[in-house]
């Protein structure tokens, strides 16, 4: 075998192992189906679909009017604050909807902070509650609506910040008001973005496990994870996932196809940016609580909450636990970080290289794995894990099942996608002549590889490291499932200690986890501080 | 024809579906011979060269050098094997790379690489720039580095590609004397494609014209 095939065929095995676990998963709706699968498709299967329709049916509609709302403000107007708001209203992404729900139940329990304080500062009985218990399926709605609004929001102010001030001029001369410019120009110039916003706001509300379950809400993924931890049942949990799976993959294809048509912007010659209004009195005030309020829920009262929860219990957090779950966390990040950097490297080598269009659309479907549920990969990894120790040490024990490689391929597999987009935004600047001109001189292949792509692209790499593991950090179904015995990372961690409502020890990890999500925020926050107009 | 370096028989070349931008080319250069090849953009000049370098296959034709063939319908001989220098008016000198290292970079696994980049620094004037950056040094400098990058490996032919075109007249044309004899001294075979009457006649033996994908 020559180098040059050898370079073609590095896709092709990459994304053998990628489609394995589901494949796998998807195969189990052509085997036995199991009493277990009779039971749930009798009486608890609709419920699943209903409580997944109502869920995402009302985040759908709370995320387009928070993302639509707050990207037209700050695009359109100048108001206290506009600057900050600008990149602040991301911040919510870096709170995973778990950590979220885990606040939410702290602060709005009948005995929780916000009701002490109502009972506390209007002198109440103690059985007086005022906030409405947040566990339940409205409670869930808002959970996932305030940490995953950004999803809309930053397509929907990319959209609008390429549309031209001509047509807001011409639409006020037509005699529409501020609000009618936004529904009536503003929405429907962005409704494909949009759209596109709101299918991932979908995809990841229904690939959740941790909030979920906290909030006791059936959904497929909690369904899945029972079936598979309470009754053992691998089969009919894949069972469960593969419809998981095809209602997902319904989604990514709407999301897709949208994203397609995302850009309806101008490209006219007489361009000029949009019309920036100042708000200044009743109006600025409300531009901003318009931005204020989802950051505010979003962000600072889970930050606020957890901290207290982390003062209450002093510098008691910082024990030995805590340590060996960081480092477990961090090597297993950064481990994920260096392969899927590494990888991502190798197949846009091998796609610049040797261009060919199988290849390259071969490699696009390598990032198909971040619309998959951790949870569902993780069912997929079990088998696969299975099979291959049945295969391979049939003859030694159980070898790879329940073991940390079978961990670090699934969180490749979820999030190479990341590690590729930086890699490739990389690689755009990188000018062919470069490559031709290493060619000229002999050096091609992995000489090439070594001595001129991979200095180039140092900040890719450490971007897209930077990137996977503050994605890793965060990941718990994939984490429980298949993390080897007594293993525990930060994730697993918060969510045993608050499933044993033990909320100010969860405090300490929740922190660690919420800092290193703001990695990727701050590379986005700096993206869009840079994509102002003028 | 034991003399020539370069033998081009019968070439044809189109992007795509599009027009022919090479079509029936004819070309012998001896081991050697300064030739250049004039026209105006567009006429395929550029594609020749690349071409020659195996950047770009033909439809169909021959490139053979020093008798062997590097592209006919059976063979192709990628870039980095058929040791053919190329210097294009971009430079893209490695950016992570310092002058020296740019020089050695076709030369790492020859031992007296050394010996061969403080030549070549010499000849082309530019010692004082070998710890520099490309971004460290002027437009006119960072050309003189592509070439002598170029040199370094010794080619058996010598491409350049308008390589002169971005810097500013007065020293295009300083620069124009001093490499021609630089090539004088090497006794290099070279190739120059440019739309510059003056720069073809000051900087090689042979000039021929090209139209529409033909010399003529």
């Amino acid at each position: 075998m020559n180098t040059v095939s050898s370079w073609r065929l590095l896709p092709f095995a990459v994304l053998i192992i990628f489609t394995a676990p589901l494949v796998i998963v998807l195969s189990s709706l052509f085997g036995n189906y199991s009493d277990n699968w009779s039971h749930l498709y009798e009486f608890v299967l609709l419920d699943y679909i209903n409580s997944s329709l109502i869920l995402v049916i009302g985040v759908a509609v709370l995320v387009f009017i928070i993302g639509t709302v707050t990207a037209w403000t700050v695009t359109n107007y100048n108001f206290i604050g506009k600057n900050i708001f600008e990149w602040a209203l991301i911040l919510p992404l870096s709170i995973p909807p778990y950590i979220l729900a885990y606040t939410f139940t702290g602060l709005f329990d009948p005995y929780g902070d916000a009701n002490n304080l109502i009972r506390y500062l209007f002198d109440l009985d103690d059985d007086f509650v005022f906030f409405p218990n947040v566990r339940s399926m409205y409670g869930a709605i808002i959970v996932f609506a305030f940490t995953l609004y950004p999803y809309v929001y930053l397509v929907s102010r990319s959209a609008l910040i390429n549309q031209s001030k001509s047509m807001k001029e011409a639409s006020r001369l037509l005699g529409l008001n501020e609000v009618q410019v936004f529904y009536k120009l503003g929405l429907p110039i962005i409704r494909p973005a949009v759209i596109a916003g709101v299918m991932l706001v979908i995809m990841e509300t229904l690939s959740d496990f941790g909030a979920v379950d906290h909030f006791a809400i059936e959904t497929f993924t909690t369904g899945i994870f029972r079936t598979w931890y309470g009754l053992y049942d691998l089969q009919t949990a894949m069972q469960l996932a593969s419809l998981l799976l095809i209602i997902i993959g319904v989604f990514y294809l709407i999301e897709k196809i949208t994203r397609g048509g995302s850009i309806y912007t101008s490209n006219n010659s007489n361009f000029s940016p949009n019309l920036v209004d100042n708000l200044q009195g009743f109006k600025g005030l409300i531009a901003f609580l318009i931005c204020f309020i989802p950051i505010f829920i979003g962000f600072i009262i889970p930050i606020v909450e957890l901290s207290l929860w982390a003062y209450e219990v002093n510098l008691g957090f910082f024990n030995d636990r805590f340590i060996s779950n960081s480092m477990n966390t961090l090597s297993l990040s950064l481990g994920t970080g260096i392969i899927c950097a590494g990888l991502a490297l190798l197949i846009n080598f091998s796609v610049r290289f040797k261009p060919n269009k199988l290849v390259e659309k071969l490699s696009s479907l390598l990032s198909l794995g971040y619309a998959v549920p951790g949870l569902i990969l993780a069912v997929g990894m079990v088998q696969l894990m299975v099979y291959l120790d049945t295969f391979l040490f049939s003859n030694v024990d159980i070898v790879l099942t329940g073991s940390i490689f079978g961990l670090m391929i699934a969180y490749v597999i979820k999030t190479y996608a990341l590690a590729n987009s930086s890699l490739e935004s990389g690689y755009q600047r990188v000018s062919n002549s470069i490559d031709e001109s290493s060619r000229l001189l002999g050096i091609s292949g992995w000489r090439m590889l070594i001595n001129v792509h991979s200095p180039l692209m140092k900040t890719a790499l450490l971007t897209s490291v930077l990137l996977v593991m503050s994605d890793v950090v965060k990941e718990l179904p994939a984490t429980l499932i298949l993390r080897p015995f007594n293993f525990e990372t930060l994730a697993v961690s918060t969510y045993t200690y608050a499933s044993e409502e033990r909320m100010l020890q969860a405090a300490a990890p929740a922190i660690a986890i919420v800092i290193i999500g703001l990695i990727p925020i701050i590379f986005l926050s700096k993206m869009i501080r840079s994509s102002r107009p003028n | 024809m034991d003399n020539l370096i370069l033998e081009i028989k019968d070439l044809n070349h189109s992007y795509g579906k599009s027009d022919l931008t090479i079509k029936d080319l004819n070309l012998n250069i001896s081991i050697g011979e300064r030739v250049s090849i004039l026209g105006p953009s567009g006429c395929g000049k550029s594609t020749l060269l690349r071409l020659i370098a195996g950047l770009e296959k033909p439809n169909n034709g021959e490139i053979i050098k020093k008798a062997e063939v590097m592209t006919s319908d059976k063979i192709f001989i990628p870039p980095e094997k058929r040791n053919v220098g190329l210097v294009v008016q971009e430079k893209a000198l490695f950016p992570h790379l310092s002058v020296y290292a740019n020089i050695c970079f076709g030369i790492q696994r020859n031992k007296d690489k050394n010996k061969i980049v403080s030549d070549l620094l010499e000849l082309l004037k530019i010692d004082s720039l070998k710890n520099k950056y490309p971004h460290e040094i002027s437009g006119g400098e960072q050309q003189r580095v592509a070439l002598a990058r170029s040199l370094a490996p010794n080619p058996d032919l010598l491409m350049l590609d308008e390589p002169f075109s971005a810097l500013d007249e007065e020293l295009r044309k300083s620069l124009y004397k001093e490499v021609s004899n630089v090539f004088s001294d090497r006794n290099s075979s070279i190739l120059l494609v440019t739309h510059d009457a003056y720069e073809a006649e000051v900087m090689t033996d042979k000039q021929l014209r090209m139209e529409k994908g033909n010399l003529i």
